[in-house]
């Protein structure tokens, strides 16, 4: 386990573009200019809903996807242009867990050949350190040496994804995305597999990107959270911050939507007119323009670009001031008047 | 209970594999679902709550044995009607919105032309005034523009709209007295699937009628729902008012599901 200097970002993410051309000469904004760091031993989270790109920038850092434009910086190096050469040394430190382990884990190959694969791909070793390396990993994240000859599909849902995060951390990397890791399982599996990772993370130090749509689970793990909406981030700030006093109007209807399992609470809605707009050829305005409850004429007219309100906290929102007053907070017991 | 419009008890059941095996999945399972109010069935994977649901309608899987136990609706029992008995039941007294309504409505017919069938089919008349009807439907579940939207497909609607649509055939074109909903906000996001409860509650309230929900989600349960049916591995574990199950619960097992829901620590 290295150790870094306080702060220190193990990856930097630079004005991160991502396109798709829809026909017609038109471009489809899956992302739209995002910045933010990484750093050992610490989770940020990126929050937003279906289409808010925030899976679409984890697999443009891994590179399944070609960024348009922008640039991930891994220990100071730029990763682009990217050979193989350089793509394997990336990988060294960057992988990464999807959210569904049925789909990621490949049917025909043993748990053990699973693991397997990343060490040989990617570091000497003998047999002997490998099979010890094998029985380390399955201990790690909480199955036996028995599971090692098993097939995806002798296994719980739970246990895939241990393998998937077992595969992640085979090769010691320091930067891991976490793709929903917890969407597609029970509650009660959810809590193990965070237990798992937060322990991990604290074991090696590990610096997390965690894709959620699940706030629940955001507040859990998460030290910092980007709010993400059509392709830009749109407020973020640490987490309790973003969950007790969140600044941007959008952020504020999505924590007031999220249900809460305790008996009595009521939600005070902040509900955004219409639709989520298109992210094809948006206009240069506000990605809320039109469904804002405190839109100002300024709003349609310009972009609206990440400012700091205090020395951890952004918003794109010039208004975010007024939010406060326009709707109630989204915590009934803080709610005033 | 004398009110409860549905009576389910001691509901045991299994499937029987390729082999000729029966595997027990069901064990004595037995709830009923009280007139005018909303209770939810709530469970992991696995623990039963769709398989009985579904059982109600007929609509097991064919491989699914009953053993034992009754399904009594509004005093009719659902376990000896046959083909057409259910039939005369399904989507007029009792109708049912599954989770994936991209899925369940037809791909190759107008979403319109699908609300309008139905109505047709049910009521009789012709295709203007069940069209008339259809678009009034999908208005009264605010779906922006209906006349437009009725002659779209379901492959143009979003995930969230395309519910609503489903909303509107099981609660509004068909009139039932029961509605089942399995998982109906499942893989929507937040701001659609507080929509789509609201609009779930408006309509149970406005027309008084009785709503199943099985859900996975106790949030979406604590804030709409007046009872509560746990389910854990093919058994009823807890049957309470929705503020005993989250204020006071019983089980060991309700109390570590609430546990995990708000990611607390459980202390038995």
């Amino acid at each position: 386990m290295k150790t870094y200097p306080a702060n220190y970002p193990i990856v930097q993410v630079r004005g991160l573009k991502k396109l798709f051309p829809v026909g017609g000469g038109r471009k489809l904004h899956a992302i739209d200019g995002v910045d933010f760091d990484l750093q050992p031993g610490r989770t940020l989270a990126l929050v937003g809903e279906s289409g808010s790109g925030k899976s679409t920038v984890a697999r443009c850092i891994v590179r399944l996807l070609e960024p348009t434009d922008g640039d991930v910086v891994v220990h100071g190096n730029s990763v682009r242009p990217l050979n193989p050469v350089r793509m394997a040394t990336m990988y060294r430190t960057l992988q990464m867990v999807f959210q569904d382990p049925n789909a990621s884990l490949n049917p025909r190959m043993t748990v053990r050949k699973v693991l397997e694969e990343p060490l040989k791909l990617h570091l000497s070793m003998t047999q002997d350190e490998r099979n010890a390396r094998l029985s380390e990993l399955v201990t790690l994240v909480g199955l036996g040496e028995e599971h090692l000859a098993r097939y995806p599909h002798e296994l719980s849902g739970g246990q895939r994804q241990r393998i998937g995060i077992a595969r992640a951390i085979s090769i010691n990397p320091e930067v891991v995305l976490l793709d929903e890791p917890t969407a597609s399982l029970d509650v009660s599996v959810r809590g193990q597999i965070l237990d798992l990772l937060k322990r991990i993370q604290r074991e090696l130090n590990l610096a997390y990107l965690f894709i959620s749509h699940d706030l629940q689970v955001v507040r859990h793990v998460a030290d910092e959270v980007a709010v993400m909406y059509l392709g830009q981030i749109v407020e973020r700030g640490p987490t309790a911050e973003i969950f007790d006093n969140p600044r941007h109007p959008y952020t504020r209807a999505l924590m007031s939507a999220a249900p809460v399992a305790r008996y009595g609470v009521k939600r005070e809605r902040l509900r955004l007119a219409g639709e989520i707009s298109t992210p094809v050829d948006p206009p240069p305005a506000c990605r809320l323009s039109g469904r804002c409850p405190i839109e100002q004429p300024v709003c349609s007219q310009q972009r609206m670009p990440l400012e700091p309100i205090n020395e951890t906290h952004s918003v794109a929102c010039p208004f975010s001031d007024r939010v406060a007053e326009a709707v109630a907070p989204p915590v009934p017991a803080a709610k005033a008047g | 209970m004398s009110d409860a419009i549905l009576e389910i008890e001691n509901f045991s059941g299994g499937f029987m594999s390729p082999a000729g095996e029966y595997n027990q999945v069901l064990h004595d399972v037995g709830y009923c679902l009280p007139r005018g109010a909303m209770t939810a069935v709530v469970g992991e994977t696995g623990s039963g709550k769709s398989i009985t649901a579904l059982a109600v309608l007929g609509l097991q899987a064919p491989t699914f044995r009953h053993r034992t136990g009754s399904i009594r609706f509004d005093g009719t029992e659902m376990l000896n009607l046959d083909a057409r008995g259910l039939r005369d039941i399904r989507g007029s007294r009792i109708s049912m919105v599954f989770q994936d309504a991209r899925a369940a409505l037809n791909p190759v017919f107008s979403i319109g032309r699908q609300l309008a069938d139905t109505w047709m089919l049910h009521n009789g008349g012709s295709r203007a005034a069940a069209m008339d009807k259809a678009v009034d439907a999908l208005r009264q579940v605010h779906i922006p523009e209906p006349e437009r939207r009725a002659r779209q497909y379901p492959h143009e609607f979003s995930g969230g709209m395309a519910q609503r649509a489903m909303i509107a055939m099981a609660a509004l074109i068909c009139t039932p007295e029961l509605l089942i909903l399995d998982e109906p906000t499942t893989g929507l996001d937040v701001t659609t699937q507080a929509d789509i409860m609201e609009l779930i509650v408006d309509l149970a309230q406005s027309r008084g009628l009785t709503v199943c929900l099985i859900t996975h989600d106790l949030g979406v349960v604590a804030e709409t729902c007046d009872h509560v049916v746990v389910m854990n591995k093919g058994c009823v574990v807890e049957t309470g008012t929705t503020e005993q199950i989250f204020t006071a619960p019983q089980d060991a097992y309700t109390r570590k599901l609430l546990a995990a829901s708000l990611l607390t620590e459980y202390s038995a």
